[in-house]
């Protein structure tokens, strides 16, 4: 099989589907909608018209969410029928992503019930207990008493060993950030693998995709973690996601085990992302006030909108790039999760009353 | 109808600024006019006018009328049409006034949404218990069966519940069926009022069919809640429609009216607009805008033809049943203004291909039925939204099923059936190879049908191309073109030839002494083309070098050339796909007739034939109409249409048009 007839069919759908995706008109009438209610009503008509449907029936946004997480994975699902068998098990990979996240959610479910003594009734019901990947029994751990019973839950799966590395003493004392990171790197790992077995081009798109995408993941953890605190080399380790060209040059210099990581860092960043270096240097020289945390994090946020922009700019130069490739799948992908988000987003912060003007802010409009 | 796109004509008005109001007014009730914005006046004088104002601005008025229409929906009530009434009465704008109505009306529904997500998160703490015990899962379960001995029943039992599961304590010993997970919050309550646990074993195992049987029955009741919830949303919206209708239709006006004024400009004391208006309604204009202002006014016509072709607006006036076609039509491009209107050719090259490619008297039939029900349906549920089989595919069905029934009757042929004498020859005999009279015998013949129907279709584009190209006087193109003239008759030439070589069994080529000469000259036509051309543009004052002139000539007779050559060549052989779907179709409903004899059983055959017709009518239907979609598309519009047009979108009550 050749790939035009790989991705013959595939190219054809998505880019019909992305040539009907919503406009920002959806979007900006949603942010305009004064209350939850009419935000959820500017749904109809459009393809997310189910999630209308489930609000008008429970009134429930948690339900609404589970219902756009169960209509993500079908997606995936269908998307990965459509394509041979190794591109169809990388889809799988990034499935893996969606798993882990699903991951998280039990273990904070979990933690809240029993490490905070919360009473979590209701919400288990929001968890999505169906397989993605891996069989989990998310019953199973949504009520274990004790953390030997909720690793149990996992067994025979890869998130099995990383669960085992932690104890519930740690988690107590640490809080769930070092474990989630932890499932995080397992997923790149993972991802790191399944592009090694693609072939040819779309390895090498893939490859690029995602070594740009973790950079740009790792420039803004190291832009927040650069303000308030100065990681030593372990903490460093810690949270910096082991993909990516920073990272492989960081490690191959020892920039992590320096005396001042962060600025051996920066230089790297400005070597190979000389424009984001610079717009980032544009953002914290125009901020009004940088003493107060306030101003710290409006700044943290007009940078993660400028990299998302900029993530959203590598996927769109993919879609005029091999159309017989899987860059126009790993594109859509993006495209439909970012729609997800968005529209997550919105109906948040319609749910907590923020202003149109917060919202647009948090979405980087 | 008129052959051609409607005729229009430029109003170009000044009124006094006292008689505006009215004059908006009169002219959103007859909505034929496109507004446009006065450019031509000189820069000294533009300057001196002044553009509209608003008190309101049409943002804000689009926003509130989104607003109203999203609640509208909602409450599941269709938006209403504007009339002349409402001009007439036309309420003043109070929009502090509606964002009041509308923000209590919104916080209501809100209130009725919060109720509606506590209860089903109720509802979903109790589906886990019931799903654990449906799926077998006990061990995430804590049943107690017993009683306290110390402090009230009531007290246990409202701590209880703040822990979440089901209590039965209307009858002793109490039943408490919580999930395992909460075991220690329960014990701890439990110890709190001395609870002992029965010895009574009958009690123990009845307690968990009785506490899943309460937790179901009240998911049950929960479930009953919800829906009454939902539908009391919609009763909230409902009991305020009226006022929620007269919001809309005020904004919608007032909306309106920004837009047409929006494109006005001023003096001190008048006020001057322009806009396109279809010549037969320019008297009606004139007298409208003179009653209303008591002849204050001064009114200017502008003849289509005193303007650039391309910003003149386009409107074709086919008649109302041709309505599918002229979609189609609007779907390829705009026509360019005063060009033929492609819409009743369409129709009728649409309708014969189709005819050809998909003839059968009963699947016709069935397919008008399809059309017919489904356009009933339609208008009986407007608010009804588009299945697979939309509104759009009612409408054509309802042309598609009788084209196909003719089909059907010139070829005899009736579900795959040869039921009828056929008019002209039975078609699908042919196609199976059986002894056929007449002039068509074999698959050729049906062939050779077809590429004379694709000759046809291709000269009827020429000439339609010729008609256009003389009403722009455009003569240059006319004649050097390669779908003008020169093209035409290289295009004869070539028929001929083709029909000579065919007529001699393949062996010998047609001579004529009109052949060479008529060939010749055409070639030198083209040749010169480019030479001529460069002089007409030297006179213009767009001189050319002579080099540039040479290379573009010789490059252009190749490519010219070749383009009619092989260009019109695939065109015509391109139209075999008519023959091609036809006797796919024939051979398809004789493969179906062939397996419906072998079970030897009547029921079978007959259910082998139905499933058959289905099958051929969703298939072949498809692809008959795709390719009769095709054909006209690039064979037949690439020849005339050159789709430069602006579409004509006049501004009235009725309007869909989007203020904004």
């Amino acid at each position: 099989m050749s790939r035009v007839s790989d991705y013959a069919f595939v190219n054809a759908k998505l880019r019909a589907r992305i040539g009907i995706m919503h406009d920002s008109t959806l979007f900006d009438e949603m942010i305009k909608a004064p209350s939850l209610t009419e935000a959820v009503a500017k749904l109809e008509g459009s393809h997310h018209a189910n999630l209308l449907e489930v609000y008008r029936n429970t009134g429930d946004l948690q339900q609404l969410e589970l219902q756009m997480l169960d209509d993500e994975i079908s997606l995936y699902r269908e998307i990965e029928g459509y394509l041979p068998s190794l591109p169809s098990s990388f889809i799988s990979v990034l499935l893996e992503k969606i798993e882990v996240d699903n991951v998280k959610n039990v273990i904070r479910l979990w933690y809240s019930d029993v490490v905070r003594q919360h009473i979590i009734s209701y919400r288990s019901a929001y968890l999505y207990k169906k397989q993605i990947v891996h069989e989990i029994d998310y019953d199973k751990a949504v009520n274990a008493v004790s953390f030997p019973e909720f690793v149990h839950a996992f067994k025979g799966t890869p998130y099995e060993a990383v669960l085992d590395a932690f104890s519930m003493e740690r988690l107590a004392s640490e809080g769930l950030f070092p474990l989630e990171i932890a499932l995080d790197h397992l997923w790149f790992s993972h991802l790191e693998k399944g592009i090694e077995k693609l072939g040819g081009i779309d390895r090498k798109i893939a490859s690029q995709i995602y070594n740009t995408d973790v950079d740009l993941k790792n420039i803004l953890m190291l832009t927040r973690y650069s303000y308030s605190y100065h990681l030593a080399y372990e903490e460093l380790e810690r949270v910096m996601i082991p993909m990516g060209y920073i990272y492989k040059e960081a490690e191959k210099t020892g920039a992590l085990k320096s005396d001042d990581p962060m600025s051996v860092l920066s230089a790297i960043v400005r070597h190979h992302y000389p424009q984001i270096s610079e717009e980032i240097q544009r953002i914290r020289r125009t901020a009004d006030d940088l003493t107060t945390v306030e101003e710290n994090n409006r700044e943290i946020v007009l940078i993660e909108a400028y990299l998302g922009e900029r993530r959203k700019h590598e996927y769109k130069k993919i879609l005029v790039g091999d159309p017989f490739s899987i860059g126009v799948v790993l594109a859509y992908f993006f495209l439909c999760l970012q729609e997800d988000s968005t529209i997550r987003a919105i109906l948040s912060g319609k749910y907590y009353g923020r202003s149109e003007m917060k919202i647009r802010e948090g979405l980087g409009l | 109808m008129s052959m051609f796109t409607r005729k229009m004509r430029m109003l170009t008005a000044v009124v006094m600024e006292s008689d505006r109001d009215s004059v908006v007014k009169a002219l959103l009730e007859k909505g034929v006019m496109e507004f446009v914005h006065i450019g031509s006046l000189p820069d000294e004088k533009m300057s001196k006018l002044s553009s509209h104002s608003s008190s309101v601005p049409k943002a804000a008025l689009t926003d509130m009328r989104v607003r109203v229409e999203t609640l509208l929906k909602e409450g599941g009530i269709q938006l209403p049409e504007l009339d002349s009434s409402i001009i007439d009465s036309l309420p003043a704008l109070d929009m502090d006034s509606y964002k009041r109505t509308l923000d209590k009306l919104s916080l209501s529904l809100q209130s009725v949404r919060d109720k509606q997500r506590e209860i089903n998160q109720d509802s979903n703490a109790l589906s886990e218990i019931i799903r654990y015990n449906a799926e077998k899962k006990d061990e995430y379960l804590d049943l107690r069966v017993g009683e306290n001995t110390h402090g009230s029943a009531e007290d246990l039992l409202n701590r209880l519940e703040q822990i979440g599961g089901i209590f039965i304590f209307s009858s002793r010993p109490y039943i408490s069926l919580t999930l395992r997970r909460d075991s220690q919050r329960v014990t701890e309550v439990m110890d709190k009022f001395s609870w002992t646990e029965s010895t009574d074993s009958e009690a123990q195992k009845t307690a968990m069919g009785i506490a899943i049987k309460a937790a179901q029955e009240r998911t049950e009741s929960y479930r009953t809640d919800l829906e009454k919830l939902s539908v009391d949303v919609k009763e909230r919206i409902r009991n305020v429609s009226p006022e929620l209708l007269t919001i809309w239709k005020t904004v919608r006006l007032h909306e309106l009216c920004e837009h047409v004024e929006s494109f006005f400009s001023y003096t001190r004391n008048t006020t001057l607009f322009s806009g396109w208006v279809p010549s037969e309604f320019s008297d009606d204009i004139t007298s409208l805008i003179g009653k209303v202002t008591s002849g204050r006014c001064i009114i200017e016509w502008t003849e289509a033809d005193e303007v650039p072709r391309d910003e003149v607006p386009v409107e074709m006036s086919s008649p109302r049943i041709l309505r599918p076609f002229e979609r189609m039509v609007n779907n390829y491009s705009t026509p360019e203004y005063g060009s033929i209107n492609p819409t009743p050719f369409t129709a009728v090259a649409y309708l014969c291909m189709f005819a050809l490619m998909f003839a059968d008297l009963g699947q016709g039939v069935i397919l008008l039925l399809v059309g017919l029900a489904g356009s009933w349906m339609y208008k009986k549920h407007p608010e009804k939204k588009d299945g697979i089989i939309s509104r759009y595919l009612c409408s054509l069905l309802i042309f598609l099923g009788p084209a196909s029934m003719v089909g059907g009757l010139l070829f005899g042929s009736c579900f795959g059936f040869e039921l009828i004498p056929p008019l002209w020859f039975p078609y699908d005999a042919v196609v199976e190879g059986e002894p056929v009279q007449g002039l068509i015998q074999d698959i050729y013949d049906i062939l050779g049908i077809t590429i004379k129907f694709g000759i046809v279709i291709i000269y009827a584009g020429l000439i339609l191309n010729w008609i256009n190209l003389t009403r722009k006087r455009r003569y240059f193109e006319l004649i050097f073109d390669k779908n003008g003239l020169v093209g035409g008759v290289m295009y004869a030439l070539g028929i001929w030839f083709a029909w000579g070589f065919v007529a001699s069994g393949y062996k010998t080529f047609p001579s004529a002494p009109f052949f060479a000469p008529v060939l010749i000259v055409c070639l030198a036509l083209i040749v010169i083309k480019g030479p001529l051309g460069a002089v007409i543009n030297a006179r213009n004052g767009h001189r050319e070098s002579i080099g540039r002139v040479i290379i573009d000539t010789v490059m252009d007779f190749l490519v010219e050339v070749l383009e009619i050559f092989s260009g019109l060549l695939s065109n015509t052989l391109s139209f075999m796909r008519v023959a091609g779907l036809g006797i796919a179709h024939a051979s398809l409903m004789s493969a179906f007739y062939q397996m419906a004899d072998m079970p030897g059983n009547g029921i079978a055959k007959i259910a082998i034939m139905i499933l058959g017709n289905v099958l051929v009518i969703v298939l072949e239907g498809l692809s008959a109409g795709i390719q009769s979609l095709r054909l006209n598309y690039y064979e037949f519009f690439t020849k005339y249409f050159t789709g430069h047009g602006v579409a004509f979108e006049p501004v009235g009550l009725r309007s869909r048009t989007r203020a904004d």
